[in-house]
């Protein structure tokens, strides 16, 4: 047998794991009795059986990936299986969580948050990629890559951030201020 | 994520809530930034999770457009040997040539090289390496760069569709952050009754048990977007401009270019044979020939081994057959072995099957939270009195579009011989959005999706038609029967007999 067929093989042999746990998972969260503490603990413990089993299975890095894509799948497929039909006509309940907040429409504020969220939060992060690839210690190839992989999450927190954070001057300097420090860290080491 | 949904009565008796409470402002104005980004970036994140759902299965496209084969699953070094000079003798002073062995995924030996004019073109080889046919997959190459780079200049294309990751990220983090109730409701869900209620659960719902898998895509993905843009700012830093230094970091040993005619050509069958027998337990996938004939020719020959989440280790080898050295994409550094997990954690290829339609499914559900997303927006917009009919219906038409392109263009691209797909896509999609004009959001909402399901079943039967007889490949029978499973799953969508379904 190849070892892609295995693989796969291995993959669909695990999945009962993942569901298994999440069908205990979804027993304490239908009904909240005594056994709900053992349920949590037991679905719990299937879905990080399953991820454990994986890596001597279908190998360290690979197997655990596989079987959190599998085990997506499989919770997801169970979710859609206990679908409720809402009556049409039956008034919702009260909503619980909180609506966005109100903010006013100024126009300058939305082009700086704009301007914060894209280009600015995208250059601090840039920054901050560049500083670690140029100035942290380790071997060049993983500098770069991990300061290269800092760079979306940074971007992404940033532009989170600048986009819900009520105070704008109050990112701008941030922001800004990270831009200045690590571009000019980096730029100023200037070799790998 | 919105968290505008509502409880229901039965998780009000969960127990306590096990995380810390969220202020209700910093909810509030997580949501607010998460809604502001979602908005602007809609379109964008919903044509390359579309793209990227689709292009899961790449190979197995390029198999389906030419059937034929030949279907190999092994082939000999001399076979791979022979392939080579037999392409490189129709272009001796080819730049270098592509030659891609059978593997589980792609079982065909091919090789990819220039001509004396420049044109770049695809063989096939036979087991004895002789070169049979020329590889045709236009719609397999169209769907795989509107992925990566929507059509655009490789530099441009690749930053949008990276920065597209990057909101996609930054809504993922936003989502949970304005989502208070993310594992106490994991359970509920309900449809039918509130538009808004409805799409909300389906929202929230796919994007926790998606996340780990959301994560996963939107960081690769952003990360090898973004590639171009962060090596030019680093060899703007560290090498005056100059970027192939940066990416001469990541070749492993290198060759000097020597251009005088080398006393022979490189001999594949002995390195691929040099190989076997010091990586006994890996499978040579490609091998790069670079300056074939020439002197300062040399490899790099992909190895890769079974139950490594890895593209493969690429190993160097010299014009006489000697081993360099290796990249280290294996054996390297940290940062080298994580950069080689990129490419197949981003497309699932690194699971077999199961992985790849666990892809296939999370991406398309990714979509729908990108398409739903907008659709909470629209519902509460019209619950608070202030209802946009008019995006209502584009949004729709946007979202059903790409089905439809999408068949269309491989329609035309089985059915054309020189097929313009990206024009023929193009055109599709902005027919489909055209049909905002007339009728209302669920109407235009039914009428793509079976005209959609009525060109992927007319795809399958046309390629059944075209390659019936010479159907080697059992990939390609294997595509059509998920076609046509697919072209009715859509149009029993549409046959739901009671209206508030048929609003989705």
């Amino acid at each position: 047998m190849s070892g892609a067929v295995d693989s796969a093989l291995w993959g669909l042999a695990l999945a009962p794991l993942p569901l298994a746990g999440t069908i205990l998972l979804k027993r304490a969260w239908d009904s909240p009795g005594p056994n709900r503490p053992r349920c949590i603990l037991a679905g719990w413990s299937l879905l990080i059986l399953a991820i454990a089993a994986s890596g001597p299975l279908m190998g360290p890095a690979r197997g655990p990936f596989a079987m959190l894509t599998i085990a997506s799948v499989v919770a997801l497929a169970l979710v859609a299986a206990g679908v409720e039909r809402r009556d049409a006509k039956k008034k919702a309940p009260r909503e619980l969580a909180p609506e966005p907040s109100d903010r006013r429409r100024v126009v300058w504020r939305g082009w700086l948050r704009g301007f914060l969220a894209g280009p600015l939060a995208g250059v601090a992060a840039l920054g901050c990629g560049l500083a670690v690839a140029i100035c942290a210690p380790g071997q060049i190839q993983s500098r770069m890559v991990i300061g290269g992989l800092m760079v979306p999450f940074l971007w992404a927190g940033g532009m989170a951030w600048t986009l819900s954070d009520d105070k704008i001057l109050r990112a701008f300097a941030v922001l800004a201020g990270v831009s200045v420090v690590t571009l000019g860290a980096a730029f100023l080491k200037g070799a790998l | 994520m919105d968290g505008s949904t509502s409880a229901p009565a039965r998780t009000r008796n969960g127990g306590k809530p096990i995380w810390p409470k969220i202020p209700a402002v910093f909810v509030r104005a997580m949501l607010a930034g998460h809604s502001a980004l979602g908005l602007a970036f809609a379109a964008l994140i919903y044509l390359v999770c579309f793209s990227g759902s689709i292009a899961v299965f790449t190979y197995e496209y390029g198999r389906w457009e030419q059937p034929a084969g030949p279907v190999l699953h092994e082939v000999s070094p001399q076979a791979a040997d022979a392939a080579f000079r037999a392409v490189l003798a129709k272009n001796p002073k080819a730049h270098d040539l592509f030659l891609r062995l059978p593997e589980p995924a792609s079982p065909r030996l091919s090789v990819h090289g220039d001509d004396p004019k420049g044109g770049e073109h695809t063989w096939f080889a036979d087991a004895s390496g002789k070169i049979v046919a020329e590889q045709k997959t236009p719609w397999s190459e169209f769907q795989a760069e509107l992925h990566t780079v929507l059509h655009l200049p490789r530099a441009w294309g690749g930053f949008i569709v990276g920065l597209t990751g990057v909101a996609l990220l930054s809504s993922l983090v936003s989502g949970v952050l304005s989502h208070p109730r993310v594992f106490k409701d994991a359970f509920a869900f309900r449809w039918g009754g509130s538009k808004r209620l409805q799409e909300a659960d389906l929202h929230n719902r796919i994007s926790v048990w998606g996340l780990p898998f959301h994560l996963i895509v939107s960081l690769t993905g952003a990360f090898l977007g973004l590639t171009v843009i962060i090596v030019g700012v680093l060899a703007l830093a560290t090498f005056k401009g100059d970027t192939s230094k940066a990416y001469a970091l990541f070749r492993g040993p290198q060759v000097k270019d020597d251009p005088r005619p080398a006393a022979k050509v490189l001999d594949v069958a002995a390195a691929i044979t040099t190989l076997k027998a010091k990586y006994p337990d890996a499978r040579p996938t490609y091998i790069l020939i670079e300056h074939p004939g020439e002197t300062g020719q040399h490899a790099g020959v992909n190895l890769v081994t079974e139950g490594r989440l890895s593209r493969g280790e690429t190993v160097v080898v010299d014009g006489a057959g000697r081993i360099l050295g290796e990249v280290g994409y294996e054996s390297g550094s940290v940062g080298l072995r994580v950069l080689s997990t990129m490419t197949p954690l981003h497309f699932g290829w690194f699971g077999g099957w199961p992985v790849k339609v666990a892809y296939l499914l999370l991406g398309l559900g990714l979509t729908a939270v990108t398409s739903s997303g907008v659709a909470i927006w629209l519902a509460r917009r019209r619950d608070k009195g202030r209802p946009a009919p008019r995006w209502e219906r584009v949004w729709i038409a946007f979202v059903w579009s790409q089905p439809v392109a999408y068949a269309f263009s491989a329609l035309v691209a089985l059915l054309s011989p020189t097929p313009p797909v990206v024009a023929v896509w193009g055109l599709a999609t902005l027919a489909a959005c055209a049909s905002a004009v007339v009728g209302s959001p669920a109407s235009v909402s039914v009428a793509l999706r079976r005209i959609s399901a009525g060109l992927i079943a007319f795809v399958a039967m046309a390629h059944i038609g075209l390659h019936a007889r010479q159907m080697t490949d059992p990939v390609g029978w294997i595509v059509d029967a998920a076609l046509l499973f697919t072209a009715l799953l859509l149009a029993a969508t549409t046959l739901t007999p009671s209206p508030e379904a048929a609003k989705a």
